[in-house]
């Protein structure tokens, strides 16, 4: 599904991935750790077409089609959902009118018709119910005042209403307490059946990935992955660090 | 041509007079407003012809005026059938028109209001206490050049009473239509005097239109508001490009009057907006909002002085501008806060949003308070689109044009959420909207 060979890339002349590969398959779930500055939030702003990142050598595919070539919004259109560390609050747009837009993008994208905002109620509503999230989130606007464990749980309401092919969730366990990273993880579960689609994680903490099982655990150092294994590889990492991998390592 | 606003080698000042003359023997004015008149002449002669230099018009440019031959305006013919485009709906049986400055009671329906409101034209009480007083009492303290003019030139006008504890079921829409000229430019200066009685609620829309032509709509508005009324009001500028737009808008609160306010603009070649606002006993309540959507050539510039006279009383400014093209827009806004004005509350926030480098905005939030137990917050940016903003949007599958839209609208709703008429709002975000489409090309 997604096929990352050598990359190289950076920002403002700096190289912070320094050839990178990595191999997704459908119904996979990958985890990317690493300490921080080891270019993991990099890689997701590069996946996701960030225009401030550069590519500077290497491919990326996804689904047969040269990724790097594709802008941004036909990432999204084409099944790629960023969740980001820090969602951008975005003061007057209505969380449900900004849900629908993206929503009809995408039908638009497969020649459907768009929905109408009743329409669209129902649909929202459904996702809503399933992810036990309060009516607050269609009332309010895009992310403004909401506190982090309210914009972790909306990302997952537009994950669940834009059904990706492929999520990279970067940093999603940042910053919320037990609770909220209970809810949203139970949501990624639910929306993430693993039969037709994939999934990238990208954190520090190995206590999301008691929530959320990968199978793949990545060890990103200095802008390379220099471990891969299975999920005991982050047990491994929580109980004794990065200091063992990148010391070897250098 | 004889009797335009220049054209010669002629000061501005020596133009201005001739206008004035040939006004007086040919517009032949009605016999009332003749005191106002030769006061709003000899007011303009102790004020001059503002320049840049004039701290009352520092950003505003009034040479391409004086460089407009202007003649003045004789009174359009406009049927009803005209007129209806530009009511609200919902106003159908609540409406005022005043044709190039003139009220017409023909065109007028304020049967929804019933006995709650009486329109008349200026004329019939011009003359009458304690009106007479009142308009040669303003003329004589007038510090705006523009208003002095509109004295000098009065020659119709409204007068619109709402009774007291009259509670208006229909917001009532004030129509301010210009017909212009389609050879040159024309000068009308309309009036309106409105005097909300005591306990009194109503909604005022005032809505300013052209139907084709060229002209200058130089306009003065007084609004009274009695102890314990309440005014919803609408100010809203949808000129055509090419005109020219001032106006002064006067309010005056009483104990625990309230006025909230909400303006917008289209733009034109010139508009300019003074707010003059006197809170002057305690409890009084004004909210002071403005937007504009400019693009091209066009301007807006406000110019906003609110005087708290009196302790307990909040104002509240919200001023967003969006700025495309060439535009320009300016915002000069002064609080004052008397020594016995305590416990006041005002706030002034300006924001500015440009949607190309060539645009320009000044800003001007200035507070001059002399009471020491007060709330006062001023502030002013100016940015552009958030790219962060932009590429979160793009993430989730909307293009460049669509996110940039979807910004832009929300920048412009949050001044447009807090006009209390439906029919206003959903005209504006239609006739506005559409405009911030095109800048978006």
């Amino acid at each position: 599904m997604l096929e990352i060979k050598n990359l190289h890339a950076g920002f403002d002349g700096h190289e912070i991935l320094n050839g990178i590969s990595l191999t997704v398959n459908l119904g996979e779930v990958h985890a990317i750790m690493g300490p921080n500055g080891s270019g993991k939030s990099t890689l997701a702003k590069i996946l996701s077409g960030h225009p401030a990142y550069e590519v500077t050598g290497g491919e990326v595919v996804f689904e047969g089609k040269n990724l790097l070539e594709m802008s941004t919004e036909e990432r999204s259109l084409a099944g790629i959902f960023m969740g980001f560390q820090y969602p951008v609050e975005v003061p007057g747009v209505n969380n449900a009118e900004f849900l629908r837009l993206a929503y009809n993008a995408r039908l638009v994208r497969h020649g459907k018709e768009e929905v109408d905002p009743l329409e669209f109620d129902d649909i929202l509503q459904g996702k809503m119910d399933s992810l036990g999230m309060e009516p607050k989130y269609k009332e309010r606007n895009l992310n403004e005042g909401f506190s982090g464990g309210e914009k972790k749980k909306n990302e997952t309401l537009q994950m669940a209403i834009l059904e990706p092919r492929l999520a990279i969730l970067d940093e999603t366990d940042s910053g919320l307490d037990i609770d909220a990273l209970r809810v949203v993880a139970n949501g990624v579960n639910r929306i993430f059946k693993r039969e037709d689609n994939a999934l990238i994680l990208i954190t520090h903490y190995q206590r999301l990935l008691d929530y959320i099982k990968p199978d793949f655990v990545h060890v990103l150092s200095k802008g390379k992955i220099i471990k891969s294994g299975k999920k005991d590889l982050a047990l491994e990492l929580e109980a004794q660090g990065y200091d063992w991998l990148t010391t070897t390592q250098s | 041509m004889t009797g335009t606003l220049t054209q010669s080698a002629k000061r501005p000042e020596g133009v201005i007079h001739d206008l004035h003359r040939k006004f007086l023997s040919e517009a032949r004015p009605p016999e009332a407003f003749r005191p106002v008149n030769s006061a709003g002449i000899s007011r303009f002669e102790t004020l001059g012809f503002p320049h840049r230099k004039h701290e009352m018009y520092t950003f505003v440019n009034t040479q391409p005026l004086v460089n407009t031959g202007f003649a003045l305006q004789k009174p359009g013919k406009i049927a009803s059938d005209a007129v209806r485009p530009y009511l609200y709906p919902g106003c159908e049986t609540s409406h005022l028109v005043l044709v190039d400055g003139t009220f017409r009671p023909d065109l007028s329906d304020t049967s929804a209001l019933g006995d709650g409101v009486r329109a008349v034209g200026l004329e019939q009480s011009a003359g009458e206490e304690p009106l007479r007083h009142y308009l040669l009492e303003t003329i004589e303290a007038e510090d705006d050049v523009f208003a002095a003019i509109n004295a000098a030139f009065l020659s119709g006008g409204l007068h619109l009473e709402v009774m007291p504890r009259f509670t208006a079921s229909a917001p009532l829409q004030i129509l301010v239509l210009s017909s212009g000229s389609v050879s040159g430019s024309v000068v009308t200066c309309p009036r309106l005097f409105v005097q909300v009685g005591e306990l009194a609620e109503i909604g005022l829309i005032v809505r300013f239109a052209g139907t084709g032509g060229n002209y200058f709509v130089n306009t003065v508005i007084d609004v009274r508001v009695s102890e314990g009324a309440g005014v919803r009001y609408s100010q809203i500028q949808q000129d055509n490009e090419t005109c020219w737009h001032f106006s002064k808008t006067r309010v005056r609160l009483a104990r625990n009057g309230r006025f909230l306010s909400t303006h917008a603009s289209s733009g034109c070649r010139l508009a300019r907006h003074h707010y003059e606002v006197d809170l002057d006993d305690v409890g009084g309540e004004l909210r002071l909002n403005g937007l504009s959507v400019i693009s091209r050539e066009e301007q807006v510039h406000n110019y906003v002085r609110i005087h708290h006279r009196a302790p307990n009383c909040t104002s509240h400014q919200f001023f967003r501008n969006i700025i495309s093209h060439r535009a320009r827009s300016s915002v000069d806004g002064t609080v004052i806060v008397d020594p016995g004005a305590q416990q006041t509350q005002s706030d002034q926030l300006i924001n500015n949003l440009m949607l190309t480098d060539e645009g320009h905005a000044d800003n001007k939030p200035n507070l001059m308070i002399f009471a020491d137990d007060v709330k006062c917050t001023h502030g002013a940016t100016v940015g552009q689109i958030d790219e962060n903003q932009i590429f979160y949007l793009k993430t989730r599958g909307l293009t460049e044009a669509a996110a940039k839209s979807l910004l832009t609208r929300s920048f412009a709703e949050s001044v447009l959420e807090s006009i209390d008429f439906p029919a206003v709002r959903e005209d504006l975000e239609n006739t506005l909207l559409k405009k911030l489409e095109a800048s978006h090309g």
